[in-house]
């Protein structure tokens, strides 16, 4: 599963960490606190977030999508495993990957920055629901992807800017109208609001407005991945 | 004893209109060395991709010992050798039996144990920590092998296992599989080398447009077509397309 760490592993914690000390440390300084914290610490836990769901979302569409690509999926789909195995097993790929990467950046960036850890459990339930949904998506783009570029785009593209514009790098709370509200649309903002919650014990809006959010959206994909992996669809001509 | 393989009334249309397969019976005796041969689209592989559940049939049932096709008995039974080289690229020889054992339902040192001696069986022992692309293509093949063979299955399933093989290497492979029938398994070939299906089936089934043309021993095949050769029964049954067919009803 680690076959491949320096590539799954090791460069998202880099380019994570590099994002911490160029706009944390360096720029941080000068630039106002928010919600009662510094700079530095306010974007600890949305650059975590942003972190972890792509490396879950990445690691799961390249999967599948390599297995379906040289067709060595079709000795897992003739296996005796039920389709919920299958899907378990790569569910649990992505997010032990993705989970190892937020547990490195913690263990970073908490005494890098001086970040608190101030509500585990709500925060170990944000990783785990944002972990499985974004793994999830993975799948399904996994599934549907007809070529490298689909499942490139859709992490560009989608996941990227969303991440962005859900309040990594500032408060969607100091957003004028209508941009707030907007803002307020965009499922991303949710994780990012819930794991903030979780690391800092405050937030823009209510953490269970937060989890309810990444928890409704987590079941819809993984709903949708189980029956893309039940009926064959897409995998099995 | 049910038979290793029964399948009644398969047919499986594809997405774009195509009809692989068409009402298709068969029947396949435990323990037999069975040939199916057929030109090129003519559904051995989507026969083989229905039995071993790597396609969503249309319609009809299959068996496999006596269990339902689509359930964990029946693929625990089976394994399967594709055509075509389906390796993943990042494992290594040992790490592509040692995972295949665990899919099909191994403990550790079991399918650690069961990959070393199919790395023995099939001379692989060299190359044990190599990448599947590193390998030659004939490396490949045996790797095929022991990944369809690791977990036991009464029903082994050989899709042109010999397909690109130099002379060597298919006389060592033969000789693997016969060895592996005299053990008691069951083996289903598909081939385009007639002589293969000859030398190696104690049955053979022509297939042509999704359905079984001429079923028999290739004595009874040339016997019942008054001819000499497997190749001039194959040319006069499948290869001809429609004319055979009308020819082979004649003479049923």
């Amino acid at each position: 599963m680690l076959k491949l760490w320096k590539q799954t592993i090791l460069a998202p914690v880099i380019s994570s960490l590099l994002f911490m000390i160029v706009f944390g440390l360096s720029l941080g300084d000068s630039i106002a606190e928010i919600g009662g914290f510094e700079y530095r610490i306010f974007i600890v836990p949305g650059l975590i977030a942003m972190a972890m769901a792509q490396s879950a979302y990445s690691n799961n569409s390249s999967t599948i999508f390599q297995a379906r690509n040289d067709r060595y999926l079709d000795d897992i789909i003739a296996a005796p495993m039920s389709a919920r195995q299958v899907h378990l097993g790569y569910l649990a790929g992505g997010a032990m990957r993705s989970l190892i990467i937020g547990i490195v950046l913690t263990a970073l960036a908490l005494p890098l920055t001086g970040a608190p850890l101030e509500r585990p459990l709500e925060l170990l339930l944000a990783v785990l629901l944002t972990i499985t949904g974004f793994g999830a998506l993975g799948i399904i783009v996994g599934i549907y992807a007809q070529s490298w570029d689909n499942q490139s785009f859709i992490n560009n593209i989608v996941i990227l800017p969303l991440i962005f514009l859900g309040g990594v790098f500032y408060s969607v709370g100091r957003l004028g109208s209508p941009w707030e509200q907007i803002s307020h649309l965009n499922p991303l903002f949710y994780v990012v609001e819930a794991m903030r919650y979780g690391f800092l014990g405050a937030a823009d809006v209510s953490p269970w407005l937060s989890l309810g959010v990444v928890g409704a959206i987590t079941i819809a994909l993984v709903a949708w991945a189980q029956l893309l992996f039940s009926t064959g669809h897409r995998l099995k001509p | 004893m049910p038979p290793a393989l029964s399948i009644k009334g398969l047919s499986k249309r594809y997405g774009d209109g195509t009809l692989a397969l068409e009402d298709l019976d068969l029947e396949i005796p435990a323990g037999s060395f069975f040939g199916l041969l057929g030109p090129n689209g003519a559904g051995k592989t989507t026969l083989i991709g229905a039995v071993c559940n790597l396609i969503r049939v249309t319609g009809g049932e299959i068996s496999v010992f006596g269990q339902p096709g689509t359930g964990m008995a029946a693929r625990r039974m089976i394994g399967i050798a594709e055509q075509e080289p389906n390796l993943d690229k990042f494992l290594t020889v040992y790490e592509t039996l040692l995972y295949h054992g665990g899919y099909y339902g191994m403990r550790g040192a079991e399918a650690a144990e069961r990959a070393e001696q199919m790395i023995d069986a099939f001379d692989l022992r060299a190359k044990r920590d190599v990448e599947a692309p590193k390998l030659s293509g004939g490396m490949r093949r045996r790797l095929l092998l022991a990944r369809a063979l690791l977990h036991r299955p009464r029903l082994v399933i050989l899709d042109e296992p010999t397909a690109g093989v130099d002379l060597e290497l298919r006389h060592e492979l033969w000789r693997y599989i016969r060895g592996l029938h005299e053990q008691g398994t069951t083996i289903l070939l598909t081939t385009h080398y007639l002589e293969e299906a000859e030398a190696l089936c104690d049955e053979i089934a022509l297939i042509s447009r999704g359905r079984i043309v001429a079923r028999d021993t290739a004595e009874g095949l040339k016997r019942s077509h008054g001819v000499d050769t497997l190749e001039e029964v194959y040319l006069r049954t499948v290869a001809g397309g429609r004319i055979a067919m009308d020819q082979l009803e004649e003479v049923e």
